[in-house]
């Protein structure tokens, strides 16, 4: 293990994305400390996803530099494999694979990305499964669970890989109303033990209560970042006024 | 001259003696068809001058007569010092015959996988290897065990095709005995009989192993 507690989790610098000649992300700079929470909002199509699916090399970039800790992103395969290997990530289609148990959801990259023993993924398996409270749901396959639980065991699968970083895009976006606060829940738990996360997410109620940094971006670009605080009282962008008052009246 | 039940009736034992021959040969190229039709939708994926290679290779293969294969593999290969048996070179062309085709249902079974499966895996620090066998493979055979069913049905049927090459399976055991006495109708017709049971026999097999596959994982 490389000591990367002094070094910020994620550092973006000078983040160019094209798809063809659509400008995605244009001289995207962030950085994130160690154990901070992150909330990237805007409208849809302003790049928030891309972003985060940037941080773990699911999105290709044409400029500018990526760090997870003391790991450049893209330096090559192997480089991009040990950075993954440290991130979690959760999608707004939950994706889980539909024909695993939860628990050899939850085991699947334990047992073949890190070799552990059987016995020893299992274990490690319930113990997320627990904390995301769905231990009794272990034996289910994914279409029986509802859409909050098929969240959480997401979420339990991402945390089993130990990743110093999770990346939610748009976790409750799927979600019917009343599940979306299961989902939260253990999102604010996981934000209260120090877990370093960046949060794609529309939910003003969770970056208020949870955030230390709200980053509002459009069309590709980071166009304010400031505390929850701030950004809700006094959001400095105009762009950014217009989209808080569309949100939360 | 009417068609005899009895002597029908006494061709069936020499004739389900062969049994064993027809259903090796077809679980053989089956096999070997899934095999090679698998690696082939891989390489195609992969993209690239292989994958190129490998659309008109398939392509080729499914404009092409059966019986052509198996004469080419049986009476050609031989001068350039490659000598098969016939059983080997009959299973093989079976083999290379029908993966170009299963290639196909592979390519619409991994199609229609959602790309965040794909994703998830990649997320999840996956290596293609383990992504391919863990992920998309399972996955793929519940999109398209039926059709698969049918190409292996299909591939129990184009077992007599060896009997060109002298292979003693059962159409070719049928022939012997027509020849010998003069009576085509009455071997023909167990013969086809046999093959008609053993269609319908794997038809239910893979009927049965479709709900199991889907069962309680439905998506």
């Amino acid at each position: 293990m490389t000591h990367t507690d002094d070094k910020p989790a994620v550092q973006i610098a000078s983040l160019n994305k094209w798809y063809g000649a659509f400008h995605v992300l244009k001289e995207v700079n962030l950085t994130i400390p160690s154990g901070s929470r992150v909330v990237i909002c805007g409208p849809s199509g302003s790049g928030k996803s891309t972003l985060i699916r940037c941080l773990n090399g699911l999105e290709a970039y044409q400029q500018g530099t990526v760090t997870l800790g003391t790991i450049r992103l893209g330096d090559n395969a192997r480089e991009t494999a040990l950075a993954r290997r440290q991130t979690g990530m959760v999608f707004q289609s939950f994706n889980l694979f539909p024909h695993l148990s939860v628990l050899s959801n939850c085991t699947l990259a334990l047992r073949r990305v890190l070799s552990m023993p059987r016995n020893e993924a299992e274990s490690l398996a319930r113990h997320f499964l627990e904390k995301v409270r769905i231990p009794e749901q272990a034996d289910k396959y994914p279409a029986q669970l509802s859409g909050g639980q098929q969240q959480r065991v997401a979420i339990a699968r991402a945390l089993c890989m130990n990743p110093r970083l999770m990346l939610f895009d748009e976790p409750t976006s799927a979600l019917d109303p009343e599940m979306v606060k299961e989902v939260l829940d253990v999102m604010t738990g996981l934000a209260h033990e120090g877990m370093t996360m960046i949060c794609v997410t529309h939910e003003m109620g969770f970056a208020r209560e949870v955030a230390d940094q709200v980053v509002f971006m459009d069309q590709g670009s980071i166009v304010e970042q400031a505390s929850p605080l701030t950004f809700f009282t006094t959001p400095s962008h105009p762009r950014a006024q217009s989209f808080l008052n569309t949100l939360l009246h | 001259m009417q068609f005899d039940l009895a002597f029908a009736l006494s061709t069936v034992p020499p004739i389900l003696g062969a049994i064993g021959m027809t259903l090796l040969v077809a679980a053989v190229s089956c096999v070997g068809a899934s095999a090679i039709g698998f690696g082939f939708e891989l390489v195609r994926r992969s993209g690239g001058w292989g994958g190129l290679f490998v659309r008109f290779l398939i392509d080729f293969i499914r404009a092409t007569p059966v019986l052509v294969w198996l004469y080419c593999l049986y009476f050609i290969l031989p001068f350039y010092g490659i000598r098969l048996g016939a059983l080997a070179t009959g299973m093989i062309g079976l083999s290379l015959y029908y993966s170009g085709y299963l290639a196909e249902v592979f390519k619409a079974g991994i199609d229609a996988i959602p790309n965040g499966q794909a994703e998830a895996a990649r997320a999840l620090g996956l290596g293609r290897m383990d992504m391919t066998i863990f992920v998309i493979a399972p996955q793929m055979l519940r999109n398209i065990a039926a059709p698969m069913g049918n190409y292996f049905v299909s591939i129990l049927k184009a077992t007599p095709y060896l009997a060109v090459l002298a292979v003693p399976e059962m159409l070719g055991r049928a022939f012997d005995i027509a020849s010998d006495t003069y009576r085509y109708a009455e071997p023909l017709t167990v013969a086809g009989l046999i093959f008609l049971g053993l269609a319908l026999l794997i038809s239910y097999a893979i009927k049965r192993l479709e709900t199991r596959l889907l069962g309680p994982t439905a998506r």
